[in-house]
């Protein structure tokens, strides 16, 4: 068990791409913490780098009380579950999982007890003989992560895990990764690009774009006060709808205006626009906190003409556009809403998340 | 559409003949495949029946009248070589030379190239593509091409060190060697470029050394490739008589392929002597190739990454 501090990591690559750029996090001991963004974002380079597999650039990796930036990677007290699970194709399960400890010169009665007690909470027993050839997919990842298990590491690093599984082992592997680390207490870093993965997962997540950290925070954080456009957009399923509005300062009263939408902002907002000087702004509001028909007193209304409806059980997801912007909403599906309808959908001020539109930035919400 | 009609049919039409029909060009490439082995097979076997033969028997008749009368066959031309001992220039010394010069030079190539493959496709260091250019190139550099300068080579260093190599089975080996390794690096590293990365970087994370990684990830996921180097390098040093011929010459001890070069004549070569020996050079690379077989398992990969 071990709090893992990244300070100012970088990584670039010898052709000059900034991979990762002084990213900055404090994990704490027992932890489990998801990096999350698009493909190419660093996030895998940032955990290759806290693996040993890659050289730092400049900034400091620390693993409990030591720097570990110049330690191979044996000697790190970590463990490791690659995306591709890089299981030894030519050993069994059980000796899969012993390796790790045949070469630290661990008794072959403490491998033996620590390979069993992993299997059992994996339940592989039946499979410790078997080549993993001779396994499924989902098997193979609970050997990949029997693996890690048995070797009792400070830290466990995981590599997008669960995306060679097909989405119900998804859900089964997911929940069992949870229950390992409430058993065992362990830092997590765990690396993926489902936004889905670290939200149910992460007791924190950090947002990672173009190898520049976004946003620590806990996933409820994350969701109700994203500090960025990038965030905003990034974290929620379906994705923050965004208008561009433009502010009118009529008399000292502010209204925000677009093309077939209109904001009536509360006091709050209405100082701050009015204090920030812009006169375009861009708004955000989450599918699921619009509703249908027009707000009386301060909110958004967007006249919406619908193009898909998806019907969702309880709900409809419905597609339409706005001038020119595409908006989807979530609604209940008493509405009855049709393909080719234009309708007013509406969101409280409090739902609102306004955004500078030339640095992105949150300037207010909730 | 037309298989649900048919399905729906009273079943009194025709009875399934599917099982019983065998294509004609099923017929006709079995035929052709039969006719190419025999004919592949009949000096092979012409070779074993006069082997087989007394050695009068053969300006007397040809080997096929052993069809007739197979009462002929004899094992006395193997007694009289063996017979001889290990005595020098008798076939069983050829034999155990040919041993002394095929083995070593089987497992030096494999293992060199083994490790050198490793290297460049794991390796950490600059230069590893230009290294390995290097040593295709010099897959294209002719073996005769060599000859003279290594023997002059081997005599200079003969000369100014008193080390003798010209002459010797260890020349003869050192030769082999060096022509063996562009080639068997080739093959190595080409087979190791199809191991994951991943693999050795788990192994790493689990606590492996390079030299762990070697023998314990990569050496036996190689072990497919390495049995057909080690097959086609054995039979390569074993049939060579080129070499042997250069650099052994003035030795006592012979390989088994100038034992056999060693009985022709220009009027009448010792027919007998040349069926029986090349029997017995022929028995050995056999067992080479049935011991290294099972080593050729397709999908030794298999199950390795995703």
């Amino acid at each position: 068990m071990a709090r893992v501090v990244l300070d100012d990591l970088t990584k670039r690559y010898d052709g000059g791409a900034l991979a990762v750029d002084k990213l900055n996090i404090d994990i704490k001991d027992g932890e489990f913490i998801c990096f999350v963004g698009p493909s190419g974002c660093g996030k895998t380079t940032a955990l290759r780098m806290i693996a040993g597999l890659e050289d730092v650039t400049s900034g400091e990796i620390r693993i409990g009380d030591r720097v570990v930036n110049n330690l191979p990677p044996r000697d790190r007290d970590i463990a490791m579950v690659f995306q591709s699970y890089a299981l030894y194709p030519h050993m069994s399960v059980r000796d899969n999982m012993a390796f790790g400890l045949q070469l630290r010169k661990t008794p072959k009665g403490d491998i033996d007890t620590a390979v069993e007690a992993a299997a059992k909470i994996l339940d592989l027993e039946r499979f410790l003989d078997r080549k993993p050839g001779q396994l499924s997919g989902g098997q193979r990842q609970r050997v990949a992560l029997g693996r890690a298990i048995v070797r009792e590491p400070s830290v466990f690093l995981m590599d997008e895990p669960l995306s060679n599984l097909d989405a119900k082992l998804r859900v089964q592997t997911r929940a069992e990764i949870a229950r390992i680390h409430t058993r065992l207490e362990a830092t997590m870093i765990y690396v993926t690009h489902d936004q889905v993965e670290a939200m149910t997962m992460g007791d924190r997540i950090a947002v990672i774009n173009e190898g520049v950290l976004q946003q620590v925070g806990t996933p409820k954080e994350l969701y109700e006060t994203p500090l960025n456009r990038f965030v905003a957009g990034f974290i929620g399923s379906p994705s923050m709808n965004f208008i561009d509005l433009k502010v009118s300062n009529v008399g000292g009263v502010i209204t925000l205006k677009g093309e077939g939408s209109e904001l009536r902002p509360d006091d709050a907002m209405s100082a701050l626009i009015r204090d920030s000087g812009l006169d375009t702004v861009t708004v955000g509001f989450r599918p699921e906190h619009l509703e249908v028909g027009a707000v009386d007193g301060p909110g958004l209304g967007v006249t919406v003409t619908l193009d898909v409806i998806e019907f969702l059980g309880n709900d409809v997801l419905v597609h339409g556009s706005s001038e020119g912007h595409d908006i989807v909403a979530i609604v209940d599906v008493d509405n009855q809403l049709k393909v080719g309808d234009s309708v007013v959908l509406s969101a409280a001020p409090r739902r609102l998340h306004v955004f500078n539109p030339v640095s992105l930035a949150r300037m207010i919400g909730n | 559409m037309s298989a649900v009609q048919a399905a729906s049919l009273p079943a009194v039409s025709t009875p399934p003949k599917r099982r019983f029909r065998v294509r004609p060009s099923r017929i006709v490439i079995n035929v052709v495949l039969a006719a190419v082995a025999i004919f592949w097979l009949v000096p092979a076997i012409g070779i074993a029946i006069i082997s087989l033969r007394p050695e009068s028997a053969f300006e007397q008749s040809g080997w096929w009248t052993v069809l007739t009368a197979p009462a002929q066959l004899t094992f006395s031309n193997y007694k009289t070589l063996f017979s001889a001992g290990f005595q020098a220039g008798g076939v069983l010394d050829s034999l155990t030379t040919s041993l002394a010069i095929t083995i070593p030079v089987t497992i030096l190539v494999t293992v060199i190239s083994s490790l050198t493959a490793y290297s460049l496709v794991f390796g950490r260091w600059r230069g590893r593509t230009v290294v390995f250019l290097l040593i295709v190139a010099m897959l294209v550099l002719p073996l005769q091409m060599a000859l003279i300068p290594v023997a002059s080579l081997y005599n200079f260093i003969g000369d100014t060190t008193g080390l003798k190599i010209f002459g010797t089975v260890i020349g003869v080996i050192i030769f082999h060697v060096a022509f063996g390794l562009p080639f068997g690096i080739f093959l190595m590293r080409n087979f190791y470029t199809g191991i994951p990365h991943d693999l050795l970087e788990a192994g790493r994370i689990d606590g492996a050394g390079e030299w762990t990684l070697f023998r314990k990830v990569v050496m036996p996921l190689g072990l497919p490739a390495a049995a057909s180097l080690a097959i086609f390098q054995f039979i390569w040093v074993w049939n060579d008589l080129l070499v042997a011929l250069v650099f052994l010459a003035n030795n006592t001890h012979e390989t088994l392929t100038l034992f056999l070069y060693g009985q022709t004549r220009f009027l009448s070569s010792n027919y007998w002597i040349i069926s029986t020996g090349a029997m017995i050079s022929i028995v050995v690379p056999l067992i080479v190739f049935f011991a290294f077989q099972r080593y050729f398992v397709r999908g030794v990969l298999a199950g390795a990454v995703k």
